[in-house]
């Protein structure tokens, strides 16, 4: 007989955004951490919150997570307000704190296997060595917390936040302090953890951690969510392109009125960069090789260069700087 | 396959349909879970962390106050021989299990509360389901099982010893546990305030040891000329000692029932000044 396979009834899937936040505005004393933030993240997605330190990414995420008790707005996780309801809302969330932190008291199993027991796992251990096992710790689950690497304790605190399983997962800057190819391996773990249903709100200084990971990414400022963007979306519309051109001669000047149209300028020695958006070069550049040809111009070089997500970040954060000043 | 390192691929349906059910998932389990079971778990860790250091937090403490006991029994035992109608050892005995209790109460719960401010680990504690009634239970259950625990090894070597000292044995044990209780509710509220390790060893050191000794541990105050036996009369843990000394011996300088008295309300104030701290988030979620 085959197996039979149980549809998911209704109930089972749930509705709406995973955690909505609406009018979000902290302050500390006279400075405002955050001003009126409004963000929804959607089921499955990994979204990445950028911006530079102090922006008021950690306090958002504080906020939300339950380590700032007082601020202005509504936060909820899963329908539960994350304050009037802290506890269900907590079960729902996992953290991976930014500040390194450690229990010189236990060794690392014990401390990941404790985290599980407060969100109310009755035999935590099996699930704790996994969980090491798979953040590359096997073989320290009986060295002090304290005697663990910068990078161990950062993978320990993931281990930790993963023991109840949260349906949305906080990462603080999760690959602060991380070699190169724990970060890989590290970028990879979050992937699967998306797979396996979990949603995903990470903040990062590596703009390159966004670009290859997040579906969406917020750009926050001075406490401010600048813009929420698809990372494709965003890419397309803020992105540039440069093509630089090495000639054997210089253009002649009579082409320059011709040019007008691009947005270019002069480089080193014969050398010209013209700038395109992402998605306009197609039409205009065979056009610009048409053109020069006419004149009879012969290129020696093409080298073409794609704006990543960290010239748009800087572009971007460098226009707001200058609106609000 | 593994999708490639260069792309994000966005949210696919079968991942938001995923996602959709874990989150029902955990929900359900939101709304099942009552934190108890954490408590437990919390509470067992607080247990282990003293126990990694039982040297420092059983042994120390029972040797220090068998010393006293040796030290100011037989020495001055010997001469003093009886104090309000019972021998000199077994006045000391409750007085030192005193002294004994609450340092340990204290000191467990205001340590481990800040230790753990201070290496960031009460983050692990404060992003959990447990409500603020939970984590007090568990630190002061805890701190409660230490100090109790020590208090009976030196009631037991005590009574080896040769001192009889269990006159009331119910009432001894409920004054026990409201001592530890109420101290341990005053360390975790004086780890929530604290900054540095010199705040937090200001009061232990200034404020109730000085207390402790000067509520007539080692004496009566039968034994002091009337002004130092008005002032004494103002210390709150000379009412402490009297009442616990009153269940071990059935002797007491004032009455028993006013011991009761305070630790009740020592309990209670204590207890509703660390829910709210607790309650409001203040130093720990600001």
């Amino acid at each position: 007989m085959p197996n039979s396979v149980v549809a998911p009834t209704p109930t089972e899937n749930f509705v709406g955004p995973v955690l909505t936040v609406q009018g979000l505005s902290k302050t500390y004393g006279k400075l405002q951490a955050l001003h009126n933030v409004n963000l929804e993240i959607e089921p499955g997605e990994i979204f990445a919150l950028l911006g530079v330190n102090g922006a008021g990414k950690t306090t958002m995420i504080e906020c939300i997570c339950g380590l700032q008790a007082h601020f202005e707005g509504q936060i909820s996780v899963a329908g539960f307000d994350v304050r009037k309801e802290y506890a269900r809302a907590r079960q729902i969330t996992g953290l991976v704190p930014q500040e390194l932190n450690f229990d010189g008291f236990f060794r690392s199993l014990e401390t990941v296997s404790s985290q599980g027991g407060y969100f109310g796992l009755r035999q935590p251990d099996q699930k704790a060595r996994a969980l090491m096992k798979r953040l590359s710790l096997e073989g320290k689950e009986k060295d002090n917390t304290r005697n663990l690497s910068g990078g161990m304790k950062r993978r320990l605190m993931i281990a930790k936040a993963l023991m109840h399983d949260p349906a949305l997962l906080f990462l603080d800057e999760p690959t602060a302090g991380v070699d190169v190819e724990l970060r890989d391996d590290l970028w990879e773990y979050v992937r699967e953890l998306r797979g396996n249903g979990t949603t995903i709100v990470l903040t990062t200084h590596y703009l390159e951690e966004a670009e290859k990971l997040a579906d969406r990414i917020g750009i926050i400022n001075r406490g401010r969510l600048l813009l929420v963007e698809r990372r494709d979306h965003l890419m397309d519309k803020f992105g540039r392109k440069r093509v630089t051109l090495r000639t054997a001669q210089p253009l002649p000047k009579h082409l320059s009125r011709e040019l007008r149209i691009y947005q270019w300028e002069e480089g080193q020695e014969n050398e010209y960069h013209f700038h395109f958006r992402r998605d306009e070069t197609e039409p205009t550049l065979p056009r610009l090789f048409e053109l020069l040809g006419q004149y009879g111009v012969s290129i020696t070089d093409v080298e073409t260069r794609q704006s990543r997500l960290e010239d748009i970040f800087r572009e971007l954060l460098q226009s707001d700087d200058e609106t609000t000043s | 396959m593994k999708p490639p390192l260069e792309t994000a691929s966005p949210a696919s349906e079968q991942t938001s349909a995923s996602a959709r059910r874990k989150i029902a998932a955990a929900r359900e389990k939101a709304l099942q879970n009552q934190g108890w079971q954490g408590t437990y778990a919390l509470f067992i860790r607080e247990v282990k962390r003293f126990m990694k250091i039982a040297g420092q937090s059983i042994v120390s403490p029972v040797l220090t106050t068998l010393l006293y006991f040796v030290v100011f029994g037989f020495s001055l035992g010997s001469r003093l021989q009886e104090i309000e109608g019972i021998p000199y050892i077994d006045f000391l005995v409750p007085g030192l299990m005193m002294l004994n209790l609450i340092n340990n109460a204290f000191l467990n719960s205001s340590f481990s509360l800040f230790i753990a401010k201070i290496h960031g680990a009460i983050v692990d504690v404060l992003v959990t389901p447990l409500t603020p009634l939970q984590i007090i239970m568990a630190y002061v259950g805890a701190s409660v099982v230490r100090a109790v625990v020590t208090g009976l090894i030196i009631w037991l070597v005590a009574s080896l010893m040769g001192a009889g000292t269990v006159a009331y044995p119910l009432f001894t044990i409920v004054f026990m546990l409201l001592t530890a209780i109420g101290f341990a509710l005053f360390g975790i509220i004086v780890a929530i305030y604290s900054e540095t390790f010199d705040q937090i060893n200001l009061l232990p050191s200034f404020f109730l040891m000085p207390l402790t000794f000067l509520g007539g541990v080692f004496y009566s105050i039968s034994m002091l000329p009337p002004f130092w036996q008005a002032v004494s009369l103002a210390n709150p843990i000379l009412y402490m000692i009297n009442g616990l000394r009153y269940g071990m011996t059935g002797v007491s300088d004032v009455s028993p029932w006013i011991g009761l008295g305070i630790l009740t309300a020592l309990v209670l104030l204590c207890g509703l000044h660390a829910w709210h701290l607790l309650h409001t988030g203040k130093k720990l979620r600001e």
